[in-house]
């Protein structure tokens, strides 16, 4: 790429400064949605980084609270099934106007709740996935009197106060990430209850009849993707779901080195790759960026285009932080101090070592004449810096990967990249890790869990501080007023809209310290 | 108040298992053969924390003294007695064994199976010793041969019913976990032929059956089913079959069934043999559950430790390897199918290593090696690895030796350190 005498761009205005940078929602309006279930006694967390990923391919994500879910497992006693059907039609009905396709996905009995729902509300415009789906209880760990539960179902006292306990394996294979399930369960954090009443399971037991004779009736295309080892329920409940909706509509993948919960063991690629092709939703990555498509007009894609110039003009990273996905990867050539890429939030550390280098003074200048194919968009640019009197100016190009609106991939190529070797100095090991303020605020999300129990208000400050300094701005709609717990996580985390996240950080830094320094005290 | 009813669900226990107790009453000795009550105190008191004792003790003492109100010729006097007879023993035999095992025992250990043989000795002894004193006192002139029935019928009784109590006490429902479907069938076939053999050989005319003594030496038999259930269904699995057993071998034995009513040399012999074997093979199928248990434990400990250990060098993006130059073995350590994308397993061997090396570095690379292999491990080797997608993978390579006690080179152990792609 040569970009010999730097030269200004046709769809570029020199004039944007901050206000044309900040974040829009750029074909926001016109994004599918997926609606996401989680399991029995679980949280968000079953879908380990579904939510992530999805938001990342430009689809809009909904979730719930199932009705006795996200507090203590007791909660649970005197939830019917016909509770959790109904909170999940009551969703549905609320969300399904606002996007052009809701896809619908659940796991464990998420996706027997997403099963039903589908069925009951005849569900078309949109598509089923269905995780691990429990429709036989028949894994190779079950307890071998699991058959005697009816027998106790008919003793109400028994049923309403038996507890009945997760066990090793907690449904993971991969040893690490159980060590650290174990570990969450040990500390008491409250992802998965540890136990549920056997009243809860007789409900469980009532959806999935529901289930068996409603299963044929589902008429979207359904993707069912089970574990070959999934310790709770064998492949033959995949295998009934796709017979009794039809090979046609339905089909199967089968894990091979996954238990049950597929969305956070050894299988997880392959469930997220399965899941996005099925949705047709696109894969960050360069190798598959080009295939994808944009989700945004011509015009759209000047305009992200434009606010992209505006932030590197101004060297304002923070605010290209802003137009991109959560993952968005900056890729920087060359053998240097800042060189390597980027990704989610090393993308902060790499803007503030890049700034820290020049004393502020980087940026990007002298856009040329942009060229678009499908999602991509090649900048003929400069990149500036002025260190201890010495001054860079690198030729090279721009390229930024769009879909929906967001920014999923920038990748620098510099015409000489030796000169920026020098300019930059060599690579330092030492200072390719977090930035200290981030090694502090790992340190107090780490303390924040061994934190005991407080007030809803804290852990909503709590909250709204780490979404605000790991995400940025809150996005998506506000959940509707039956779901709770997730509204009142939306309006904290909305009430920090603005807040850089390195101020967000230590917000959040100082909150954790004063709490543990509270907790000293009391003790 | 809140304790009454569990207090009277262990009184109602008691009576019940005493009523068993006297069902297999032997009839040529005019005694009881097991204690079966005796087990459920011990075994209550011993499952709980110290402060628990209350309910258990209390439930037995009332068991105990309505127990000898039933019985002909017995008074309150009587009643009184038996039941402190019952408590006090109870209660030493739980200071004995918790005196070398901390509760609550699940005898998932063999010190907690030391510690339960122990407290279920002494409070037969005890008690015995009570009984045997209670009786002198009493103008009674059978003072041993109490000690010596009490003491018997009540340590066998015990090492078939405590174990009950104590595993079963810590079972809790589960929606995985725990027993797999194959161990339970497997246990269950165990459980079947344990059971079916002791029904063959016990019921009916052993030496019709088998001729001579062949009946006694086929009661080795149900000794191997036992070892089946205790190394897949665990102490719990053990002590329910052992019980159910034990019931089957003296009901037929005191109706002049099986292989020791067959033989019986003097008045009793049968009795006491069949004591001695159902406790034998309970005593068996315990150890051999705490012996499982303590593998698996050690198994488990194991697995946290390489847990701990892949995860630590996977964080800092390494690789180790251990290298026997003499014997040729490479041993990988580390998420190699990431980082390299080849499983460890296909890297057993150096060569299988350096096959993985740049081609136009492997030549150096192996030179490097063998040097290493003589002793001559030098600086850290930065080379490249091809990995399976075609990329190429730059390592840091630090080697230390590990030597035997005269300064031989025993092993080459190295840690990689993962760099750059491309």
């Amino acid at each position: 790429m040569s970009a010999a005498g730097p030269s200004q761009g046709a769809n570029y205005s020199p004039s944007g400064g901050s206000a044309a940078a900040k974040p829009q929602a750029w074909g926001s309006n016109t994004s599918d949605g997926v609606f996401l279930i989680h399991g029995l006694g679980g949280t968000q967390y079953d879908l380990g980084s579904m939510h992530k990923r999805l938001k990342n391919a430009g689809l809009v994500t909904h979730s719930l609270t199932l009705p006795g879910h996200g507090l203590q497992p007791e909660d649970l006693v005197g939830v019917t099934a016909e509770d959790w059907i109904d909170a999940v039609v009551a969703k549905y009905r609320e969300i399904r106007g606002a996007h052009p396709t809701l896809h619908l996905m659940g796991m464990c009995m998420g996706a027997l709740l997403a099963a039903t729902l589908a069925e009951r509300e005849a569900h078309a415009n949109g598509r089923l996935v269905l995780l691990a789906p429990p429709v036989f209880i028949d894994g190779w760990a079950t307890p071998w009197y699991r058959g005697l539960r009816p027998l106790l179902y008919a003793l109400p006292s028994v049923r309403n106060t038996m507890k009945v306990e997760e066990e090793e394996p907690y449904g993971i294979k991969n040893e690490q990430l159980r060590a650290i399930v174990k570990a969450k369960f040990e500390r008491g954090e409250n992802f998965h209850y540890r136990w549920v009443p056997l009243e809860c399971l007789r409900q469980v037991d009532r959806l999935r009849a529901i289930v068996m004779r409603s299963a044929a009736k589902i008429r979207c295309p359904t993707l069912v993707v089970h574990a070959r080892e999934d310790e709770l329920t064998s492949l033959r409940s995949a295998n009934f779901l796709v017979e009794k909706i039809g090979g046609g509509r339905a089909r199967m993948v089968v894990l091979e080195d996954s238990y049950h919960m597929v969305c956070v063991d050894n299988d997880r690629e392959i469930v997220a790759k399965n899941v996005l092709e099925f949705f047709g939703a696109p894969m960050p990555g360069a190798t598959s960026i080009l295939a994808n498509e944009p989700k945004m007009t011509p015009a759209e894609l000047v305009t992200a285009v434009n606010a992209l110039c505006d932030c590197l003009a101004n060297g304002d990273f923070a605010q290209v932080r802003a137009l991109a996905i959560p993952d968005m990867t900056w890729i920087q050539p060359g053998a240097n101090r800042v060189a390597g890429a980027h990704a989610g939030k090393a993308f902060g550390s790499f803007a503030t070592r890049l700034q820290d280098i020049a004393g502020g003074a980087v940026r990007f200048t002298a856009f040329g004449t942009p060229v678009f194919n499908r999602g991509i968009a090649l900048v003929p640019s400069t990149l500036v810096a002025e260190r201890e009197g010495a001054r860079l100016e690198s030729q090279g190009a721009l390229l930024c990967a769009w879909h929906a609106g967001k920014l999923l991939e920038v990748r620098w190529f510099a015409d000489d990249v030796e000169r920026e070797n020098q300019f930059f100095g060599p690579p330092d090991p030492a200072a390719t890790g977090p930035s200290a303020l981030e090694q502090a605020f790992e340190s107090a999300t780490a303390a924040s869990r061994t934190l005991k129990a407080t007030d809803n208000d804290t852990l909503l400050a709590l909250y709204a501080l780490y979404k605000q300094a790991s995400v940025g701005d809150v996005s998506g709609d506000r959940p509707g007023a039956l779901d709770m717990v997730a509204r009142a996580k939306y309006d904290a985390w909305s009430k920090k809209r603005g807040m850089p996240p390195d101020e967000a950080m230590r917000g959040y830094i100082a909150l954790v310290e004063e709490l543990r320094k509270r907790e000293v005290v009391a003790a | 108040m809140s304790n009454l009813v569990p207090i009277i669900a262990v009184a109602v226990a008691y009576l019940a298992l005493a009523g068993v107790s006297t069902s297999l009453a032997y009839a040529p000795t005019d005694a009881w053969t097991v204690w079966l009550a005796s087990g459920l105190t011990l075994g209550l008191i011993v499952a709980q924390f110290h402060h628990r004792w209350m309910v258990p003790l209390a439930g037995a003492a009332i068991g105990a003294a309505v127990f000898a109100l039933i019985l002909p010729g017995s008074g309150v006097t009587d009643a009184a007695g038996y039941a402190a007879i019952e408590v006090i023993a109870a209660a030493a035999g739980a200071f004995a064994a918790m005196w070398l095992a901390a509760p609550p025992l699940r005898l998932e250990s063999l010190r907690e199976l030391g510690a339960f043989i122990v407290g279920t000795f002494a409070q037969a002894v005890v008690g015995a010793a009570l009984a045997a004193a209670w009786n002198l006192a009493s103008g009674g002139q059978e003072g041993i041969r109490t000690f010596n029935v009490w003491a018997i019928a009540a340590f066998v009784g015990a090492v078939l019913v405590a174990p009950l109590v104590m595993t079963w006490s810590g079972f809790r429902p589960k929606r995985s976990g725990g027993l797999t479907m194959p161990q339970f069938a497997a246990g269950t076939v165990g459980c079947l032929l344990f059971l079916g053999s002791l029904y063959v050989l016990f019921s009916g005319d052993t030496q019709q059956r088998f001729g001579g003594s062949v009946g006694i030496g086929l009661t080795y038999v149900p000794v191997l089913f036992m070892s089946i259930v205790a190394l897949t269904w665990g102490a719990r699995g053990a002590s329910l079959a052992a019980f159910l057993g034990a019931l089957i071998a003296l009901f037929n034995t005191i109706r002049d069934s099986g292989p020791f009513a067959a033989v019986d040399a003097f008045v009793g012999e049968a009795e006491l043999e069949v004591q001695v074997y159902v406790a034998i093979v309970a005593l068996t199928g315990l150890l051999i559950a705490a012996l499982a248990a303590r593998e698996h434990k050690a198994l488990l400990t194991a697995r946290d430790w390489r847990t701990r250990f892949e995860g630590a060098i996977d964080a800092h993006r390494m690789l180790a390897y251990e290298w026997d130059p003499v014997g040729g073995s490479f041993a990988v350590t580390g998420d190699t199918a990431a980082h390299l994308g080849v499983p460890a397993a296909k890297l057993a061997t150096l060569a299988d290593w350096l096959s993985h090396v740049s081609p136009s570095e492997r030549d150096a690379t192996a030179t490097a090696f063998g040097m290493r292999a003589d002793g001559a491990l030098g600086p850290a080797l930065t080379y490249r690895m091809m990995r399976s997608d075609g990329t190429a993978i730059t390592l840091t390579d630090e080697a230390q030796a590990i030597r035997d006690h005269d300064g031989t080179l025993y092993r080459v152990t190295g840690i990689v350190r993962i760099g750059d792609r491309g």
